[in-house]
């Protein structure tokens, strides 16, 4: 493991050069040391600088499950793999995370396929072997709180945080639109039933701009929340600023009208909400789903989930 | 001596709400050129609008969105809207009770004469 002497060379390196790949490994020793929130923060601008690389979102992805934010690991395992479907780092990462969460089919044909890159990995074989022990029988699913202990050299995330679903869900279930109760069993559905169909998309980010729910796919259906979130976040960060200098009082509507998607974000709390659709929907119209979308955000955070 | 952008704040400014209307740098937020009703301060709001204007041009290409060609934003006491061409920024300043729909037409057409 790296020592402070180590992580402070790493640190004057990236000072030195912000677009540099050092933060690849500043943010996992970061990591390894427990320094999460440094490591989170390295993580997040590395993402932010170096957004095609899978290795930066493995990394941020890791340093999510670590903190305990499964959600953010997961849509950043999912970036990853997006940009190279044959990733062993997060296929293993969200293989295990899969499979904490219930979804054993996802989970074997994750982490067999990381096995495939790394059949030494002990650990692997012997999730599959659990995995593939359990069966159908979503009785067994608590089963899979095991794993973690099994594997003598964990993923390297440790998702094995939350608590397996009690029912198996897939994937494919939880990108289905649903209708919208109260309490959605995953923040990314906070929106359904606001938004009119998948060319539109819904965040809602807290202060520094990290996706707290909604989910934002690209056209070609990656998962480009994190990234869309990060960018657009600062420019709420600048209407602040500009309105208080201006002194025309606290920001209400900010919307941005770009070549490919209109743009609206309106603070609720100390977070922000942003709706975006094509660009040839009126701009009146991405205002009033603004406005159903922060309606929907404040009743989700007032129901405590 | 009458400024090039004379006729397209002239037509802007007659917009019942509208407080002030600004062409304006994108890079060094420096005012080109104004017309302003008093009270408004053209330094300081070229100078933030530019960089609201900026940020959100870069935040929108960086996102993938492409380039940023209206920006609109509203506040308790106010609205700005931007929209940019080259290298120069037409800025309105508003009322909240001014009709945005009218503005942003008239601004969307304007920028044309922009550079």
């Amino acid at each position: 493991m790296m020592g402070p002497d180590d992580i402070r060379v790493l640190s004057d390196a990236l000072a030195a050069d912000p677009g540099s790949l050092v933060f690849l490994q500043l943010g996992e020793a970061l990591r390894r040391q427990g320094q999460l929130d440094l490591a989170w923060r390295v993580a997040m601008r590395g993402a932010e600088r170096h957004p095609q690389r899978p290795d930066a979102h493995d990394l941020l992805a890791r340093v999510a499950a670590d903190r305990g934010d499964l959600d953010r690991a997961r849509s950043a395992w999912e970036s990853a793999l997006a940009l190279s479907p044959g990733h062993p780092a997060a296929q293993k990462g969200l293989g295990f995370l899969f499979f904490q969460q219930g979804l054993r089919a996802d989970a074997e044909r994750l982490l067999a396929a990381a096995q495939a890159a790394d059949p030494a990995d002990a650990s692997l074989g012997a999730a599959l072997a659990k995995i593939r022990a359990i069966g159908a029988d979503p009785a067994d699913a608590d089963d899979a709180a095991q794993v973690r202990p099994m594997a003598p050299t964990p993923p390297r995330a440790s998702v094995a945080i939350a608590p397996p679903s009690a029912q198996p869900r897939t994937t494919q279930a939880i990108a289905a639109p649903a209708p919208f109760a109260p309490a959605p069993a995953d923040p990314r559905d906070v929106f359904a039933g606001v938004l009119p169909d998948e060319t539109h998309a819904a965040l809602f980010l807290d202060a520094d701009g990290l996706v707290v729910a909604g989910r934002y796919k690209a056209a070609d259906g990656r998962d480009v929340s994190a990234d869309i979130g990060a960018q657009l976040s600062g420019v709420s960060d600048e209407a602040s600023r500009a309105m208080r200098h201006l002194g025309l009082g606290a920001w209400t509507h900010l919307a941005v009208e770009a070549e490919q998607a209109s743009v609206a974000m309106a603070p609720v709390g100390d977070g922000v909400v942003l709706v975006a659709a094509p660009r040839r929907v009126p701009l009146g119209f991405v205002r009033r789903m603004l406005d159903r979308a922060a309606e929907r955000v404040k009743r989700w955070v007032e129901s405590g989930t | 001596m009458t400024s090039p952008y004379a006729t397209i704040l002239a037509g802007l400014i007659r917009h019942r709400g509208v407080k002030g209307c600004l062409v304006v740098g994108e890079t060094d937020g420096l005012l080109v050129d104004s017309t302003l009703q008093f009270g408004v301060n053209g330094q300081i709001f070229a100078a933030l609008t530019a960089s609201l204007f900026r940020k959100a041009r870069r935040a929108s290409q960086a996102a993938g969105l492409g380039d940023a060609a209206f920006v609109q934003l509203e506040a308790e006491n106010g609205r700005v809207c931007a929209v940019g061409r080259g290298e120069l920024v037409l800025v309105v300043v508003a009322e909240p009770r001014v009709n945005l729909g009218l503005v942003r037409v008239d601004m969307l057409k304007a920028v044309e004469a922009l550079a």
